[in-house]
């Protein structure tokens, strides 16, 4: 008669109870499993995202992830990133705010993106064709246009569109760029509302009426697997002393420090409140158990049985309460997760592909290591109340009772 | 030859209004294979000397020896090993495990002594037999009447082959009739060489016993 079995059939017999803590658990375990997925999904997500665009490097003129600067003179080291043995491709990036005119449509604003050798990856094409296989001769201003802005025109491939470079609060006097249409696509970080046009690097410039300019507001680099992102950024270092080269990993981790610690500590908190909740809970439900039984558990210390099996016993209940709440709590958690994911990922302005909830093999882990310490700790005030009760004092009251 | 051997022991609770004392210097020897009545009125002390015979409680003062080793002396795992292998408890509320049935109750301290899993089932089985009921061996506690409880209850006593058998007020709880059988049981266990140490206020249970003692308040009178 192992404490296992003993407190299996314990937690049989109060069916009642068992189920109360069980689902309790459940329900908490689940709040729980949500706060780790939320504590690191949108770095997780985000992670991803700059993953699948297809670089591990961003070169920026200085100023950190957030506030690029341009960098000077970048077509020579976009030639020169590219010829570095650890580098496997290389995109300059321009960014710019724009106007665009539909035949029949009214003026809308955009983010122009010009970018060379960014296509795979950097956005996925669902209507159309990409920069990189257009029909000869190609048109002068090809144009792939976001689908939620495709949308919103009711422009797809084949269009002809007006467009003219128009710098935020800068008066311009650039004259419109008769454009085409050639791909509606789903950016990589493309919002719901998302209004990025990408184009090539030279109708970019020619948009834009620039006459050797020369600054790209961003130079993507892929690393070739043998070296690696790091090498990569080393390399270029040497090439431009002054670029600031970032890998992902380093993006993210600067997100995670600046932008995402808030999500990070939101997550501490109510994970740990989730967890003081179930140790309460299953504490409670022990302690209520243990007194009920008192008057038997004195009777089997009297009959020999040493405090090791009775202290066992009811850490095995503990841990049948919470582990199969805890199981359960895994599912609900994950529906629950799926629900709240969907709701969180409406906010304006977020990527449509990132996620807030994102599962990773060390939030269960954790999850699991969280609910054993819980069971642990709900047992001990129990085990401690059943072990060192007086027992002929137990026995005595137990009949006067 | 002497199985316990209890020398001016005293027992004193302390309590919120004064301390109050439940035993007054008693002296009592008990012989192997002997049966003993212990009987007077509620709160004189009979269990509180029962449990300390038991060492389930410790004097304090005076000593109880038990099979020549001093209780008081001894570390709770070491009291919780002699009350295992070599002291049976009967109580009067039977104290069965509800969750387990009337084999797997008589099974649980022989499980705690280590005995292999088929010498405790076979064991289990004589038990059953040796108190009546072989065919409730897979009955629940509530599934039994007061009278088989109280008959599970002394076969899981007598599990490890104690030397002696503490039982407080056994018939407490049972009427008359159910009451002689177990009395019945109880004579039958001191015959094949248990040593019976009986508290109650059954006089015909009292009866039974080869010595009969009376107490009150906190002393042995007889």
């Amino acid at each position: 008669m192992t404490a296992f079995r003993l407190a299996s059939r314990t937690i049989r017999r109060y069916r009642a109870q068992t189920g109360l803590a069980v689902a309790g658990v459940a329900v908490i375990g689940a709040l729980l499993f949500d706060m780790l997925l939320l504590s690191r999904g949108l770095l997780l997500s985000f992670g991803d995202l700059l993953d699948r665009a297809g670089f591990d490097v961003r070169v920026s003129g200085g100023g950190g992830m957030s506030l690029r600067l341009p960098i000077p003179d970048s077509s020579s080291l976009v030639a020169a990133i590219r010829a570095l043995p650890e580098v496997r491709r290389a995109a300059e990036i321009r960014i710019q705010t724009a106007i665009l005119r539909t035949r029949v449509g009214r003026p809308v604003g955009i983010t122009l993106v010009g970018a060379d050798g960014a296509n795979e990856g950097g956005w996925t094409i669902v209507a159309g064709t990409d920069l990189t296989a257009l029909p000869a001769p190609p048109p002068r201003c090809p144009l792939i246009v976001g689908r939620p802005l495709a949308v919103q025109l009711g422009v797809g491939p084949g269009d002809a569109v007006a467009l003219a470079i128009e710098p935020a609060g800068t008066a311009t006097a650039l004259p419109s760029l008769e454009c085409r249409i050639v791909g509606v696509a789903q950016f990589a970080f493309g919002t719901a509302t998302d209004d990025t046009v990408a184009t090539t690097l030279g109708a970019f410039h020619e948009a834009a009426g620039e006459v050797g300019e020369d600054e790209a507001e961003l130079i993507l680099v892929s690393s070739t697997r043998e070296a690696g992102p790091m090498a990569a950024i080393e390399a270029i270092q040497r090439v431009r002393p002054g670029a600031r080269a970032y890998s992902n990993e380093q993006v993210v981790e600067q997100f995670n420090r600046n932008g995402f610690a808030y999500f990070r500590q939101i997550s501490l908190v109510l994970s740990s409140l989730t967890m003081a909740f179930a140790f309460l809970l299953v504490a409670t439900l022990l302690t209520v158990s243990v007194n009920q039984r008192l008057g038997e558990i004195a009777a089997l210390r009297a009959i020999g049985i040493g405090r090791a099996r009775v202290a066992a016993m009811l850490l095995w209940e503990s841990a049948l309460l919470v582990g199969g709440g805890g199981l359960l709590a895994i599912p609900l958690g994950e529906i629950l997760a799926t629900g709240l994911d969907r709701i969180l990922r409406q906010m304006p302005g977020l990527p449509e592909q990132l996620h807030f909830f994102v599962f990773e093999p060390r939030a269960l882990a954790i999850h699991l290591v969280v609910l054993a310490t819980t069971a642990i700790a709900a047992a001990a005030y129990p085990v401690w109340l059943a072990t060192r009760l007086p027992i002929a004092a137990t026995l005595r009251r137990e009949v006067v009772g | 030859m002497t199985i316990v051997d209890a020398r001016a022991v005293s027992r004193v609770f302390p309590m919120p209004a004064g301390p109050v004392t439940a035993l007054r210097s008693v002296s009592l020897t008990l012989s192997a294979g002997e049966h003993v009545a212990i009987s007077g009125p509620s709160g004189c002390g009979k269990s509180t000397l029962l449990h300390l015979i038991g060492g389930v409680d410790t004097p304090t003062t005076g000593s109880i020896v038990f099979e020549q080793r001093d209780l008081s002396r001894l570390s709770e795992p070491e009291r919780a090993r002699i009350r295992l292998m070599r002291i049976g408890f009967v109580f009067q509320r039977f104290f069965l495990l509800p969750m387990l049935t009337a084999a797997e109750n008589i099974e649980l301290p022989q499980a705690e002594a280590g005995v292999a899993a088929g010498e405790r089932r076979a064991r289990t089985r004589e038990l059953l037999e040796y108190v009546g009921l072989a065919d409730r061996a897979d009955h629940l506690p509530s599934q039994l009447s007061g009278g088989e409880m109280q008959r599970v209850a002394i076969a899981r006593a007598l599990s490890n082959r104690p030397a002696l058998l503490l039982a407080d007020e056994p018939t407490g709880e049972l009427d008359e009739e159910t009451s002689a059988h177990i009395a019945d049981l109880f004579d039958r266990v001191n015959r094949d060489g248990t040593a019976i140490l009986v508290v109650t206020h059954n006089p015909a249970l009292a009866s039974r016993a080869s010595r009969r003692l009376v107490m009150t308040s906190g002393r042995v009178l007889a």
